[in-house]
């Protein structure tokens, strides 16, 4: 290798240096704000005066931040659900099909990743208001749906693009139906792409806000439009306490994939 | 072992014959009737016929884009043929799914489902048919012998060499005893030492189940090694069937003779024919004689054909050699330690190349650019027509 750290000489300092400060800066919101959520100050303060629960027991307490938590659960599964069930065909169809315009409808379902959501969020919302479905837990998941369905199907795609349909065949040829072929050669073996666009799903869900504040109403709201209501009117550590419960179901969801990769090899 | 592991229907095969009728013992299993595939313009197979008889170990031999996969994978039913027909036991085929021929194969890339251990693996043919579990389990174990690897069953196939994997992919084709089994260069990944044993191993387990084996290859030397029957393919089209002695002492084209083992070939053109004798002048002037297999008028061109064994190096002085002869010098000498091979350049600019084994009494080599003699008996002569 040309570029080796130990032919660098002093200059690597300079790399050491410029690494640690990225990784400061991107771990900064997230060590700062659980740190705030078990401050005993009334107020966002910091260095914290001294030390408490009583902003996680407000938490899981009032009605209104459960309900906001569980309706967060319910929406991100429930998207999940419907992302593998749409984007497992879908993935097939641009990776196996042979039609004109494969390229354009490949592009076509990335379009969500590159539209400006509160554009979507305007779109949805005139919808929503027509069919009068403001407010309800359908609306929050197809518009999380919509989000949350090219990264699906990306996934999902790629692992099928790497999996050798010589398998599918032998199968086939050692006397399985298409169906058996399907259920016990190629899903198992596209199982970390399925995992991954799960994954994808159930996060862009549990922390998206835009297009969730556009259908939230009062009675009903996902945790991170509650967090950005209550944002508004007073700046409670119940906020960082929130936070932190989002950070770290996502934290949570990185280590579980991480560890079922380190399992599979 | 033969009476455990024989095909005499104690592993039956476990899926219902359906509309099969009471099976026919014909000697023919697969018969290929005017099999077609095209590409748009492209002729992938081109009118192929053939026969494979019950028990036989037929290999299809040609260089890639001769067909002879395409014809495998019409058989397997993987790709749907333009014309023709495919019949096992006198039914046509060609249209029935892969899973219900009952047709058994061996890819050349490793197929075995990396999710699935060794026995899953073996076990899936039975699994998919819903052959009980304790029944699988009693014929992977008896299949897994067969391949000499009983004890990897709990293997991965990840922790397998490649030579294993494709055994065991063998023994997945073979646990449900189909009538037929197909090997799509199944040793092409695998190093020449490695090869040749697994060779050896198909031929023996080829002998123990009377399984009647198709076998695409493009290695002369495994076509040789392995096969009952050799089938040619160039071009999409069969250009000789028949066992490897046949096809190398009596090729039917130059197409055959230069593809199987090694051959001499110069022009020239008939001169006269008489006794069963054809007089062909070739290009450097010197007369030949050829047996006249084929009926060729004279002045017809053709390309004279013959083995570099059948052929011996004498001084020009010499006159006691055979009927055919030609005069050049030596451009080329290499020692083989049980041979030497000699490339000599005759006066029309042609090269022949002779294989001098060194038996009891031949023990001498030649000098590179001596003058020299090469002399062949006729009846070792094959003349194929050249389009003028």
């Amino acid at each position: 290798m040309l570029l080796t750290l130990q032919r660098m000489g002093p200059g690597r300092y300079v790399l050491y240096a410029i690494t640690a400060i990225a990784v400061f800066y991107l771990l900064l919101p997230i060590v700062f704000i659980p740190i705030l959520s078990f401050n005993a100050s009334r107020w966002l303060e910091f260095p914290p005066p001294g030390w408490t629960l009583r902003w996680y027991e407000q938490l899981f307490t009032e009605e209104q931040w459960i309900g906001s938590i569980w309706n967060s659960v319910k929406v991100a599964f429930l998207v999940t659900a419907s992302a593998i069930v749409l984007a497992l065909p879908a993935a097939f169809v641009l990776v196996r099909g042979k039609f004109l315009g494969k390229t354009a409808l490949n592009a076509f379902f990335a379009s969500p990743m590159i539209v400006p959501v509160v554009i979507i969020a305007v779109a949805l919302y005139g919808f929503a208001l027509q069919w009068g479905m403001a407010g309800t837990l359908f609306a929050f998941v197809i518009s999380h749906l919509i989000l949350a369905l090219p990264f699906a199907i990306i996934s999902i795609g790629s692992s099928l693009q790497t999996f050798d349909i010589a398998y599918e065949k032998s199968a086939m040829i050692c006397g399985a139906s298409r169906v058996q072929a399907l259920l016990h050669v190629t899903l198992p073996s596209i199982r970390p792409g399925i995992i991954a666009g799960a994954l994808f799903a159930f996060l862009i869900s549990w922390d998206e806000v835009v297009l969730a504040i556009f259908m939230a109403t009062p009675s009903l709201q996902t945790l991170p439009v509650k967090i950005w209501v209550t944002l508004r009117t007073d700046l409670s550590p119940v906020i960082a306490a929130a936070s932190s419960l989002l950070i770290g179901m996502s934290v949570l969801l990185l280590g579980i994939s991480a560890l079922i990769k380190r399992t599979r090899k | 072992m033969n009476s455990s592991t024989g095909s005499g229907g104690t592993l039956d095969a476990g899926v219902p014959q359906g509309s099969q009728p009471a099976r026919s013992m014909a000697a023919n299993l697969l018969s290929i009737r005017n099999l077609s595939k095209h590409y748009g313009d492209f002729r992938a197979v081109d009118n192929v016929s053939l026969d494979v008889r019950r028990g036989e170990l037929m290999t299809f031999l040609g260089p890639s884009g001769s067909g002879k996969t395409t014809t495998l994978n019409m058989v397997a039913g993987f790709d749907t043929p333009t014309a023709g027909e495919i019949l096992i036991d006198n039914q046509d085929i060609s249209r029935v799914i892969p899973s219900r021929r009952n047709i058994g194969m061996v890819f050349q890339r490793y197929t075995l489902f990396p999710h699935m251990t060794v026995a899953e693996n073996v076990g899936f043919p039975l699994m998919v048919r819903r052959v009980a579990k304790p029944q699988i389990a009693e014929r992977v174990t008896r299949v897994l012998k067969l391949i000499r690897l009983e004890s990897f069953g709990d293997r991965r196939p990840s922790q397998l060499s490649g030579g294993q994997q494709q055994r065991v992919a063998l023994a997945r084709a073979l646990i449900y005893e189909p009538r037929l089994l197909l090997m799509d260069e199944p040793l092409g990944a695998l190093d020449k030492r490695l090869r040749e044993e697994i060779q050896l191993e198909i031929r023996r387990i080829h002998h123990q189940l009377d399984v009647t084996i198709i076998y695409v290859t493009h290695d002369q030397e495994e076509a040789l090694r392995l096969s009952d029957r050799i089938a040619v393919f160039d071009n999409g089209r069969i250009a000789q069937i028949g066992a490897a002695r046949e096809l190398y002492d009596q090729p039917a084209n130059a197409f055959v003779g230069a593809f199987l083992g090694n051959s001499n070939f110069l022009t020239g053109k008939i001169a006269t024919a008489n006794g069963g004798r054809y007089q062909v002048t070739l290009k450097d002037g010197s007369s030949i004689e050829a047996p006249a297999r084929l009926a060729l008028a004279p002045e017809q061109p053709v390309s004279v054909m013959f083995r570099p064994e059948k052929a011996i190096l004498q001084s020009v002085s010499e006159t006691s050699g055979f009927t055919n002869r030609v005069v050049g010098r030596i451009t080329e000498n290499v020692f083989l330690g049980d041979s030497a091979t000699y490339e000599v350049r005759t006066a029309s600019g042609e090269l022949v190349t002779v294989k001098q084994p060194f038996g009891p009494s031949e023990t001498k080599t030649r000098t590179m650019d001596e003058e020299i003699a090469v002399s062949w008996p006729h009846d070792c002569v094959h003349i194929f027509p050249i389009d003028r």
